[in-house]
């Protein structure tokens, strides 16, 4: 305990040169916490962005096969009991919403024009297209789907009406209120054929060109599937995704958000290694200034180190309390700049956060660094620190006391 | 020169020291035999090994060659880690320069050898306060070394070096820092104290006017004794 008393008092008697090496970690520090809560906000977003895309945070499915073929193609997937297990999977904590889905290949036509379309559909209720400008907040509970330039999203209670990607109604020549047909090829070969209205006309990157959405109870009478090949359900709490998985009835098949969106993943574990980079990056100039400085400091007290010795102090307890001084004015360091970090998170956050436009909307992201932030900081400083503080002290304890009050 | 309770025996020692290629000899076949309570005073030139052989004495360096015994151990015997604790129990040092450990208090500073002994709470504020009652330091006991004057820390140096009761007490230049009345001051307390304790003194000096403190009086000279006799 002494030591540490000891080790304590040298740091701040010794204020100038403390306050050198700690501001150097401090600063460090401080941007990695903000630059690690911007980036973790964003990849919070991106996450939510990419589940209420169209992938909610579960998707069950009668067979796995589905996953691999069914989206479009869904018509020998029709799940069972669909109602009942809607219900069920409703009662789940942490679910908010679960509903059908289902999805075909048709070709547009109007007039002359003709366009091979994607079409989803959903019950219109989750269903939502952003307004065309302005930072928007869009709603937890439903997809959002892209950003409409035109028009209207599918009401509910309206069949028959398509809201469609921008370049293919440009590709067709199509105008809000325009009716175009659709025709499907259903199971045995079967065309089938149908008018629908356009309520509107959507912009997202990637999927304009082939996308439309229509609401699921015309989509699931018009492709004669009255059984959904999918239920998806979105979690109010994302922890919870791994229970209600695990609550489902046996011989369903299933995908968690995680498992559908591999690009999130992808990015994800780039991002981590990257912020990984980074740490190593500020830790390693920490180490070399606090090593420099504690080289340094073990020269300048090369009297004192040999006076403890002379006292009695053993070699291992002076190496003890200069590790313990790396290690402290690591703590300090580390303390202070992941408060500052916060602090300078908070204060963002209270300006509006960061504006962000991902090309077709925009937002305000916020810097929130999380908890998490403080002991993965926190634990690689002070043992960086340490680690700073054991080549000089290894190198006070080789020599012996009377060269040590020599050199003094 | 011997004693019958002799603490001290040092057999033909050497110590060179490697200054760049060349090695410099700074104790040359010194034999010496130092009893228990004795107050020996080492002088001589700059250079002449004083400091060295009480370095050796106090187990702070060691011998190129040759033997030291002290209280019946051989020095070169022990671990590192042995010494350390035999140091602890059995020496006491007073430096030129004082040495106080200067982010500890003056209480804290003539503590520090009894923590080391894991000496009970109780027992070390004891002692602490009984030796810097007898220093004249007692009120100062919560102050910086910082804010001390060279006599007084000398007397904390002096109580740090006592407080653990040792049988040698070892000070190189215990007055070179000090002006002439404080210096003979601090020697009258370290006479005062070593008698009293029954410990053996033993002191290196420039200054004749100190040396006559001690009841034996080692002349060096290049690192040999060159004169060994009992003063009155």
């Amino acid at each position: 305990m002494k030591v540490l008393v000891m080790a304590w008092r040298s740091i701040l008697r010794h204020a100038r040169r403390t306050t050198a090496t700690v501001s150097a970690l401090v600063v460090g520090l401080t941007g990695m916490v903000v630059f690690q809560g911007f980036l973790g906000q964003m990849m919070r977003d991106f996450r939510d962005g990419t589940i209420l895309s169209g992938i909610g945070h579960l998707q069950v499915a009668a067979r796995d096969q589905y996953f691999v073929d069914g989206e479009f193609n869904p018509f020998s997937y029709g799940l069972k009991d669909s109602e009942a297990l809607s219900t069920a999977l409703e009662r789940q904590p942490g679910v908010q919403a679960v509903f059908p889905s289902t999805g075909f290949v048709a070709v547009a036509g109007l007039g002359d024009q003709s366009a091979t379309l994607l079409v989803k559909a959903y019950p219109p209720e989750r269903m939502y297209f952003a307004p065309p400008a302005g930072t928007v907040k869009a709603p937890v509970d439903r997809f959002n789907l892209g950003t409409l330039t035109e028009g209207s999203s599918v009401s509910p209670g309206v069949r028959n009406s398509l809201v469609l990607g921008e370049t293919a109604a440009r590709v067709l020549g199509a105008r809000v209120g325009d009716v175009v047909t659709l025709m499907a090829i259903l199971p045995g070969g079967n065309l089938e054929g149908r008018d629908f209205t356009i309520s509107g006309i959507f912009s997202s990157p990637g999927r304009d060109k082939s996308f439309a959405y229509t609401d699921y109870a015309t989509a699931s009478d018009f492709i004669r599937m009255p059984s959904p090949p999918v239920l998806i359900a979105i979690a109010s709490d994302i922890g919870a995704v791994e229970g209600i998985a695990d609550s489902l009835p046996r011989g369903l098949s299933f995908r968690t958000w995680r498992d559908l969106a591999q690009l999130f993943v992808q990015v994800s574990t780039i991002m981590a290694s990257f912020l990984g980079v980074i740490r190593a990056i500020i830790l390693l100039v920490t180490l070399f200034i606090l090593a420099n400085s504690m080289s340094r400091m073990v020269l300048e007290r090369m009297k004192e180190w040999g006076t403890l010795r002379a006292l009695g102090t053993r070699k291992r307890d002076i190496l003890f309390v200069i590790l313990s001084e790396g290690c402290l004015q690591g703590l300090l360091g580390a303390v202070l700049g992941i408060a500052f970090g916060f602090l300078v998170s908070a204060v963002i956050d209270v300006a509006g956060g960061l504006p962000y436009h991902n090309g077709a909307q925009a937002y305000a992201i916020m810097v929130r660094p999380g908890l998490d932030s403080i002991w993965l900081n926190l634990v690689p400083s002070v043992a960086t620190a340490g680690l700073a503080a054991l080549l000089p002290g290894l190198r006070a304890i080789r020599f012996s006391p009377s060269e040590c009050l020599r050199e003094a | 020169m011997t004693n019958e309770l002799e603490l001290i025996r040092i057999r033909n020692a050497a110590k060179h020291y490697q200054l760049e290629k060349a090695e410099v000899p700074a104790l040359v076949d010194v034999n010496l035999a130092i009893g228990q309570g004795e107050r020996v005073c080492l002088m001589g030139p700059s250079g002449s090994g004083k400091s060295t052989l009480l370095n050796i004495i106090g187990c702070i360096d060691s011998l190129t060659a040759g033997s030291i015994e002290i209280d019946g151990r051989q020095a070169h015997t022990l671990s590192d880690a042995q010494l350390s604790e035999f140091r602890n129990r059995t020496m006491g040092f007073v430096f030129q320069t004082f040495n106080l450990i200067p982010v500890l208090s003056v209480f804290e500073n003539v503590e520090y050898p009894l923590l080391l002994q894991r000496t009970t709470s109780a027992e070390r504020r004891e002692r602490v306060d009984e030796l810097l009652e007898r220093v004249g330091l007692k009120d100062l006991r919560r102050r910086s070394p910082e804010r001390l004057s060279g006599g007084q820390r000398q007397r904390v140096a002096i109580a740090r070096a006592l407080v653990t009761r040792p049988r040698l007490v070892i000070a190189d230049e215990p007055t070179a820092a000090l002006d002439h009345e404080t210096g003979r001051s601090i020697m009258q307390l370290m006479v005062e104290l070593n008698r009293s304790a029954g410990s053996t003194l033993i002191f290196a000096t420039h200054d004749p006017a100190v040396s006559r403190y001690a009841g034996r009086l080692i002349t060096m000279s290049d690192g040999r004794i060159v004169e060994d006799r009992e003063v009155a």
